[in-house]
C-alpha cells in the first residue's frame, strides 16, 4: 500500500472506530478490506491501539490537571508527614551540631541579644492601628490541660490580644473570614495547630500581604519567639 | 508554577513543600476521581491526601522533578484501584453484587471499573509513572488535547479542527502520530 491509502485507510479505520463514518467512508472500507485482505489484520491492530489509547488517555489527562486548590486543613497534616519522613530544618540543624561547637559562645550571646530584642523592642512601641489576632485550633479535643497551657503562652507572648480557642476547622475558617478586611490596616493573625504541629502566621503590613508557617521546634516558646521575630520584621 | 526545587523537597524543606502540595494536589486529585467519583466520591480527597503522603515518603528516590506529577499520578491511580479492588471483593464477599448499579448516575448501569482498565491497573507504581512522564513529554500540544477530544470526547474532526485552530486535513494525521506515540508507550509490557 503506498503512503497516500495508507494515509486514506487510517482515516478511514479511525471514522469507523470512533461511529463517525458515513455509509459511503464504511463502504469504501468494506471494499478495501476485501482487495487487500491483509488489511484485516492492521485494522485489529489499529482497534487494539484504540482500545489501549482510550483505557490510558484519561489517566494521562488526569495527570496534567491544573484546576482544584489544596484544601486549607490538609497542608498541616502533609507538612507533619514531611517533618516526620524527611526531618526538615529541625533535624538539619541536629545533624550541623557538631560543626558550629566551635561557635557555641558567639551563639549564646547572639540568643541573649535576641531575647533582649524579642522583650524590649514591642515595650517601646506605639501600637498605634495595628492588630494582632491569636487563635488555638484544638481538634483533638482530649488535651485540654495542654492547650490550656498553651494558651497561657500566646497570650503572654501578645498581651492585649485575646486568644479564641476554635475546636473544628470550619469554626476556623469562619472567624478568620470575619476577620477586619481594611487594606489600611497592619494586621497579624497567629494560628496555633498543635496537631499540625505548627504556627502559621498571615496579614498585611503596608499594604502588603505576607503569609509564613512555623513548625514548632524546640517547643513552643521557642517557636513563638521566632513568629513574634517574624511580625515585628513586617514593620509591627 | 515552575518545577519544584527537588533538592529542597528532599531535604524537607517545608516552603519547597507547601508549594508542591499546592502544583500536585489537583493531579492527585483528578486521579482519584477518575477511579472513585463513580462508586466512593467520598474517598476522593482521602485518597489524593495519602497520595501525597506516600510520595513524601518516595521522594529521596526521585531523580529529576520531572518525576513528580506521574509518580504523584500512579501513587494515587494505585492508591484508587486497591481501594475499588478492596471494597468490591469485600462486597461480593458479603453476597452484595448488585449494590454497584445503585451506585451509578441518571439510571445507567456501569461495570466494575476494573476491568476495563485492567491493562493499567497491573503496571506497577514506577512502570505507570514511567509511562505517564513518557506520554507527558511526547504528547505535547496539541497532540494529546486532539487525541482526547477525538477518542475521550467524541469530537468529530471538523470540530476538533475548529477549536484546536489546526487544518481539518491535519487532524488524521495528529491522530495517527498520536496514536503511534500511545503504541509506543503503552502498548508494550516492558521485561523486568
Amino acid at each position: 500500500m503506498n503512503s497516500m491509502n495508507d494515509e486514506r485507510f487510517f482515516d478511514l479505520a479511525m471514522k469507523v472506530t470512533a461511529q463517525q463514518a458515513s455509509d459511503a467512508e464504511r463502504a469504501e472500507l468494506d471494499a478495501l478490506l476485501r482487495s487487500q485482505p491483509q488489511l484485516k489484520v492492521e485494522l485489529e491492530r489499529f482497534q487494539a491501539d484504540v482500545q489501549m489509547a482510550k483505557n490510558a488517555l484519561p489517566l494521562v489527562e488526569a495527570t496534567q490537571a491544573t484546576a482544584g486548590k489544596l484544601p486549607s486543613y490538609v497542608r498541616g497534616r502533609l507538612q507533619t508527614k514531611v517533618r516526620q519522613t524527611l526531618g526538615g530544618p529541625a533535624a538539619k540543624k541536629e545533624t550541623d551540631r557538631s560543626l558550629i561547637w566551635g561557635w557555641r559562645w558567639a551563639l549564646g550571646l547572639a540568643t541573649a541579644v535576641a531575647v533582649v530584642f524579642l522583650v524590649a523592642v514591642p515595650m517601646m512601641r506605639t501600637p498605634t492601628g495595628l492588630l494582632i489576632q491569636v487563635a488555638v485550633l484544638d481538634t483533638t479535643g482530649g488535651t485540654r490541660g495542654t492547650v490550656t497551657n498553651d494558651t497561657a503562652v500566646l497570650q503572654g507572648m501578645w498581651r492585649g490580644s485575646p486568644v479564641q480557642t476554635f475546636s473544628s476547622i470550619i469554626e476556623l475558617e469562619a472567624w478568620e473570614k470575619n476577620l477586619a478586611t481594611d487594606v489600611r490596616q497592619p494586621i497579624a493573625r497567629i494560628i496555633y495547630d498543635p496537631a499540625a504541629g505548627e504556627v502559621r502566621v498571615s496579614g498585611q503590613s503596608k499594604g502588603k500581604p505576607f503569609q509564613e508557617n512555623f513548625p514548632l521546634e524546640k517547643d513552643l516558646i521557642t517557636t513563638l519567639q521566632r513568629v513574634k521575630a517574624f511580625v515585628l520584621e513586617r514593620g509591627f | 508554577m515552575n518545577l519544584p526545587d527537588l533538592t529542597s523537597l528532599q531535604q524537607g524543606d517545608p516552603s519547597a513543600w507547601d508549594a508542591a502540595f499546592h502544583w500536585l494536589w489537583p493531579t492527585v486529585f483528578a486521579v482519584a476521581q477518575l477511579k472513585l467519583q463513580s462508586y466512593f466520591p467520598s474517598e476522593i480527597e482521602d485518597i489524593a491526601i495519602e497520595a501525597l503522603e506516600e510520595l513524601v515518603e518516595k521522594v529521596r528516590a526521585v531523580k529529576s522533578a520531572d518525576e513528580l506529577k506521574p509518580l504523584a499520578a500512579s501513587i494515587a491511580h494505585h492508591r484508587a484501584v486497591s481501594l475499588l479492588r478492596e471494597r468490591f471483593a469485600k462486597k461480593r464477599g458479603e453476597g452484595k453484587t448488585d449494590s454497584l448499579d445503585a451506585a451509578t448516575d441518571e439510571g445507567q448501569t456501569k461495570h466494575e471499573p476494573l476491568s476495563e482498565d485492567s491493562p493499567l491497573a497491573d503496571l506497577d507504581q514506577k512502570e505507570l509513572a514511567q509511562r505517564l512522564g513518557k506520554s507527558i513529554s511526547e504528547l505535547k500540544p496539541p497532540l494529546g488535547e486532539i487525541l482526547s477530544d477525538f477518542f475521550l470526547r467524541g469530537l468529530r474532526y471538523e470540530e476538533i479542527a475548529r477549536n484546536r485552530g489546526v487544518a481539518i486535513g491535519s487532524v488524521g494525521v495528529y491522530l495517527k502520530r498520536g496514536l503511534e506515540a500511545m503504541r509506543r508507550i503503552w502498548g508494550e509490557r516492558e521485561e523486568k
